[in-house]
């Protein structure tokens, strides 16, 4: 046995303020997760469970001409099989958010006629046991036919063949974002950029635990009961009962402990409707179904690929960028799912951190034969920031400015704020000079300065990049209006209770499911500040739950939003329940409600009137409202101390028509810069220095943003210089196993140094701005950093993924002159 | 996914094994550290009926230092070299032994599983190719004792018959005035190598006396880089020497194009690696005790 660890969590732990918001307080459930006490989906035994295992097509994309699951049926041990035809027999396709000739596609969650994308699933077996139903996967016989397949979004437009015929085109959504005067600005330009091409690849976060689903739909009951992972559980349902045609009441959810998710298990629906329907089949027994690490790989979700085409950009005489018009195609793989709201969602950080008004980004969205993506950390908004940190560095280089100079010259000034972009959203607060500052002190900019010049004369290639991104939070679900005028989405809300239960115990429930975000913790602090008692006394329930009825439509874990909107649910929840227990106090103590004090007194968590010292605690409180309520006066009657509290954040629907209007409730911003040096021999690029500083305005729990700022960088730098989901020209995946795929492990991730500035938010209670998903700095950064080192070389970064291998082949083809010319600057 | 369904049989002692093999016939496999096959398993590309387990014969995991050689029992882990004394009396078993995969996969894997699966892209079979090793196996008809070279055969194929075993594998110490190096590039820790150099030199001051290099991961089992040894014998080592030598391995190694690596980096990598074990070489060669870390991405 271990010993239980001594109550670290002492007074001197609050900060200099004296409130416990603020504190670096140790994460209160750590101890359960890392004794390995956490309870995950998986942990979760029932009795009569069955497993199931999915027929999955190893064709990109092919017809299915017939499924014989008899000889699976004849295994022994063997419970059901299903397959695509007979779900959608039963079944509505899924919602379509797209408009329009979009609308058509029948998205089922099994191939039903035509498999789409190499490891979608055909049929599925159901087992007493998880290796029975492997053994029976094998048995399914399909015969298929192949088609040709079309990888590449750009292909994908030109409709040669077509993935969802009742759509008549691959295109799946076309919009333009047109703000200010574009081509005046171009007549006056100074300067002229043109970049050919640029691409953002396909990559995803690999959380450590994979999909699990336990699926029970009692035909007794006529209820379906989930226990999952799914990080986006109030989605899901909305999405699952329109699909199953079931009450949606008639659906209960349940998460526990997650292992990360980053937005990936936000999609998991259709293995959510699989194995609801494959219990219902199997007579009501339970399902469960946990994905193996490598169909994580080819069939869970991936981010977003996005084409950056025929890209202009002006500039003003002192490097000023007055405009940029270009073309962006991204690849949202096999189907749509909670696609095409990428096509709206780049748009909250449309102009980045910079101020130029005038813009024309024209906008598609292509299906193809490869795994469907899903709202990957950094979601949308990473691939256009990438984008627009490309620009200025490509520009500065071709108009000869220092890189951290042109940032300067371009970032949108600190007296902006709060800064409206051309297209409606309001940064709320930010200091990106600052960040700059404080960046370029850390790392030592002018000493590595010298030393690149030194290094550059003995021939090695160091380059010194600087990445700024934001990670807007809280989103304004009325952009989904931008995408389809139909879509019954706006505003953004989420849910808390908070009471004192029968024993006077302080329960708070909130409506997400984090997944090491820290929760519990931070809810915790917040509780303990309007009650003034201390985080220990507190029990935070998180995890969703339909059945604690303490979620909205918008409940989850998603979008760097918690500390926004969980925390200001909670906050309510705890004044209201504050303020139901001066009333009582005060009568009890026969005072004012304000001669009452909040505190802990000998018998714990009390109220005193200061005037006669007379108090109450806690449990005294409770038992009157709970077990002793005939002592209750009448206008008391409505004292419940159960509070449940609903925060609706303040938007309007944006302008559908000139796509503006607000779309993000807060902007967090990072800056980091980076040294690297391509080694001559091997052409490894090696970081030599990272510095990471970031701006979440107030901060709850510095060790806990500390903690999100290390993992966001870990994975940025991971996806920059070594994952990407590759995919050969017939759709085959060739990284489906970690041995290929290679995500990031310690031997990879350098020394990172942190850095820290706060610009609080004007528009939170709190002044804290979302920070979760970080923005993907580093992968802006590390491009930087190698152009920096390559420009001498002639090689443009047009691609978000570089590696040792990718740019030997660059600067080989380059000296062979086999490199096409990839940008040309316009002197006017 | 889990593996089809097997017998499994667990020896008493290294004959038990061999007679027990012989007996269950051509569906029955070895196991060792489980790090090769158990994989194979779950992923049902090997679905064998028995297993006959080996972790549990006694006195088959060992290093010893016995007349001029260095033995090491088949069952010997990747960790138990990794943090021997006596195996740093070789710097390539430390340099390859420490660079294996991860931790969890060092402390299950086998020194003689390793051999036995002759995995193109296996660190112990391309490592020690350049010194003199010798794997001793038992069989039906007894023991015998095969150099390295003639135990592998080809790419998953060596010269072990099916139910016969490896038993030990026995390293000569080189002599005085050599030393060796082993370099590996991998993408990440738990991962094989894109590609590798083994390079042991033997000197007589700054020249070079005799060389044996080989490449990995860049062929169906390690090449002999005979022109890059040439290039060195009998020359005085300095960069531009070594330099010279190294660049005749491009054209030695003979890769495919894969997620870890196109061909012709690969090729390029080769050059970098050998240019890179050589300049360790040369020092451990004089005495000097450096670390040889394999390079990640
Ligand atoms: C994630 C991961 C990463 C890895 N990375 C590397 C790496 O970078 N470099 C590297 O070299 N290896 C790597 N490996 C493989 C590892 O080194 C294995 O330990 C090794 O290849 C096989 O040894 P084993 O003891 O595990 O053998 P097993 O897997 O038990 O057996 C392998 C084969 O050899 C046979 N066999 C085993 N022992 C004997 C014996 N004594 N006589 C005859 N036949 C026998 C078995 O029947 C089987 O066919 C990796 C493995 C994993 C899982």
């Amino acid at each position: 046995m271990f010993a239980e660890a001594p109550n670290i969590v002492a007074e001197e732990k609050k900060n200099g303020s004296g409130r416990w918001v603020g504190a670096s307080l140790p994460r209160k459930e750590e101890d359960r997760l890392l004794r390995g006490r956490g309870k995950f989906v998986d942990d979760i035994k029932l009795r009569e469970m069955t497993y199931l295992r999915f027929v999955r097509s190893p064709y990109a994309h092919a017809r299915i001409v017939s499924v014989d699951t008899s000889a699976a049926e004849a295994l022994p041990g063997v419970v059901c099989t299903i397959t695509g035809k007979e779900v959608a027999a039963q079944t509505q396709p899924f919602i379509e958010i797209a408009p329009d000739h979009a609308q058509k596609i029948r998205d089922f969650p099994m191939a039903v006629e035509k498999a789409r994308y190499q490891g979608e699933p055909v049929a599925a077996v159901v087992a007493e046991s998880p290796s029975l139903a492997d053994d029976a996967a094998e048995l399914v016989q399909v015969e298929y036919e192949p088609l040709e397949p079309v990888v590449d979004s750009e292909q994908a437009l030109l409709d040669k063949s077509i993935l969802h015929e009742e759509a008549g085109t691959n295109r799946i959504w076309t919009g333009i974002w047109e703000f200010g005067d574009v081509e005046k600005a171009f007549q006056e330009a100074a300067y002229v950029v043109n970049i050919d091409r640029m691409h953002f690849h396909r990559f995803s976060s690999t959380p450590l635990e994979t999909n699990v689903v336990i699926g029970q739909w009692d035909p007794k009951e006529d209820r379906i009961h989930y226990w999952c992972n799914n990080s986006f559980p109030a989605f899901a349902i909305q999405f699952l009962a329109a699909h199953l045609a079931v009450h949606i009441d008639r659906i209960r959810v349940q998460t526990s402990d997650i292992g990360g998710s980053f937005g990936i298990k936000i999609t998991s629906y259709p293995q959510m409707s699989v194995c609801a329907l494959a219990s219902k089949k199997a007579g009501g027994r339970p399902v469960k179904w946990v994905e193996t690490r490598s169909e994580h790989m080819i069939s869970s979700a991936h981010g977003n690929e996005r084409t950056f085409r025929d890209t202009r950009v002006a500039l003003d005489k002192n490097g000023e960028i007055t405009a940029i018009a270009s073309r962006h195609i991204d690849d949202c793989g096999a189907y749509p799912r909670y696609e095409p709201l990428g096509c709206v969602i780049y748009s909250q950080v449309f102009c980045g951190t910079y101020r130029f008004k005038n813009a024309r980004i024209e906008f598609t969205q292509t299906v193809s034969n490869k795994c469907p993506v899903g709202p990957n950390r950094g979601y949308s908004r990473m691939q256009h920031l990438w984008f627009l940190e490309r620009i200025v560095d490509i520009c500065a280089h071709e108009i000869g400015i220092a890189p951290d100079e042109m940032r300067l010259r371009n970032y949108i000034r600190t007296e902006e704020f709060p800064y409206t972009t051309p297209n409606g959203c309001v940064y709320d607060s930010g200091n990106y000079p600052k960040m700059l500052e404080v960046a370029k002190g850390l790392i030592g900019w002018d000493d590595w300065k010298k030393k690149q010049a030194d290094a550059r004369k003995q021939g090695r290639m160091i380059g010194i990049g600087i990445g700024t991104t934001l990670d807007s939070g809280t989103n304004n679900f009325g952009q989904s209006q931008i995408v389809n005028p139909n879509a019954p989405f706006s505003g953004n809300s989420q849910g808390a209770n908070c009471k004192l239960d029968i024993y006077g115990e302080v329960v708070v429930a909130v409506g997400s499911c984090p997944q090491g975000q820290g929760h519990e913790t931070v809810s915790a602090q917040v509780v303990a500040d309007v009650l003034n008692i201390h985080p220990d006394m507190i029990t935070v329930r998180t995890g969703f739950d339909t059945e604690r009825n303490v979620h909205t439509g918008m409940s989850g874990t998603y979008a760097s939003q918690f500390v926004v909107s969980g925390l200001s649910a909670v906050h309510g929840a705890a004044q209201k329940l504050k303020a139901e227990m001066k009333r009582l106090a005060a009568s009890v103590l026969e005072t004012k409600e304000d001669d009452l004090e909040f505190g802990v007194g000998q018998q714990g968590p009390e109220i005193k009137a200061k005037s006669t010292g007379k108090s109450i605690n806690y449990w005294g409180l409770a038992n009157i409202v709970n077990v002793n309520s005939a002592v209750l006066t009448p206008e008391l009657q409505d004292v419940t101390l159960n509070c449940r509290y609903i925060w609706r954040a303040n938007f309007k629907v944006p302008d559908k028509a000139k796509k503006y209007g607000n779309l993000t409730l807060t902007y967090s911003s990072q800056l980091h810069i980076a040294v690297i040096e391509v080694d001559r021999d091997t052409f490894v690029p090696k970081i030599l220095d990272y510095v990471a500083v970031d701006d979440c305005g107030v901060v709850i729990n510095p060790r806990i943003v500390e903690g999100q700022v290390y993992g966001a960088a870990a994975h940025g730098i991971g996806a920059a210089l070594m994952e990407t989901c590759a995919y050969d020209a017939v759709g085959n995946m060739l990284t489906s196993t970690f041995s290929d795929y290679t995500p990031i492990t310690a031997v990879n991730i350098p020394n990172i140094r942190y850095g820290h500035i706060s610009t609080p938010s004007p528009f939170t209670y709190s002044g804290a701005k979302g920070m979760g998903e970080g923005g993907a700095a580093p992968i802006h950064t590390i491009s930087a950093a190698l152009q920096d080192a390559l420009f001498a070389q002639g090689i443009f970064i047009n691609n978000s993924f570089n590696n040792a291998d990718s740019i030997f082949r660059s600067l080989k083809y380059r000296e062979g002159g086999q490199l096409a010319e990839q940008v040309r600057l316009e002197k006017r | 996914m889990y593996p089809r369904s097997f017998h499994y049989h667990r020896a008493g002692s290294l004959k038990e094994a061999v007679s027990m093999l012989g007996q269950l016939g051509e569906g029955a496999k070895f196991l060792a550290g489980g790090q090769s096959l158990i994989p194979l398993l779950k992923l049902r590309f090997a679905n064998p009926e028995h297993l006959v387990d080996l972790n549990f014969i006694s006195g088959t995991s060992f290093i010893k230092e016995d007349s001029g050689a260095l033995h090491f029992g088949a069952m010997t882990r990747h960790a138990e070299i990794e943090h021997s004394a006596l195996a740093r009396m070789i710097p390539v078993l430390h340099d390859c032994a420490a660079g294996i995969a991860d931790v969890q996969v060092r402390n299950r894997g086998t020194i003689g599983g390793s051999l036995a699966e002759a995995d193109p892209s296996g660190d112990w079979a391309n490592a020690l190719i350049t010194l003199d090793t010798t794997v001793h196996c038992l069989g039906p008809n007894g023991t015998r004792a095969i150099h390295l070279e003639d135990f592998i055969k080809d790419a998953y194929t060596t010269a072990l018959a099916h139910d016969e075993l490896v038993t030990e594998v026995e390293v000569k110490i080189p002599p005085q005035g050599s030393g060796g190096a082993y370099l590996a590039f991998k993408r990440s820790a738990p991962v094989y190598p894109s590609a590798s150099a083994a390079v042991q030199l033997t000197m007589a001051g700054d020249v070079c006396r005799d060389a044996a290099i080989a490449l990995g991961c860049v062929g169906l089992t390690a090449i002999r880089a005979t022109e890059a040894e040439t290039a060195l014998r009998g020359k005085s080592l300095n960069d531009k020497t070594i330099a010279t030598a190294a660049e005749t391995a491009r054209a030695a190694a003979d890769p495919q194009s894969d997620m870890r690596g196109s061909a012709e980096y690969k090729r390029q990598l080769v050059v970098a690696l050998v240019k890179r074990a050589i300049q360790i070489a040369v020092r451990r060669a004089r005495g000097e005790q450096i670390e040889g870390a394999h390079l990640y991405a």
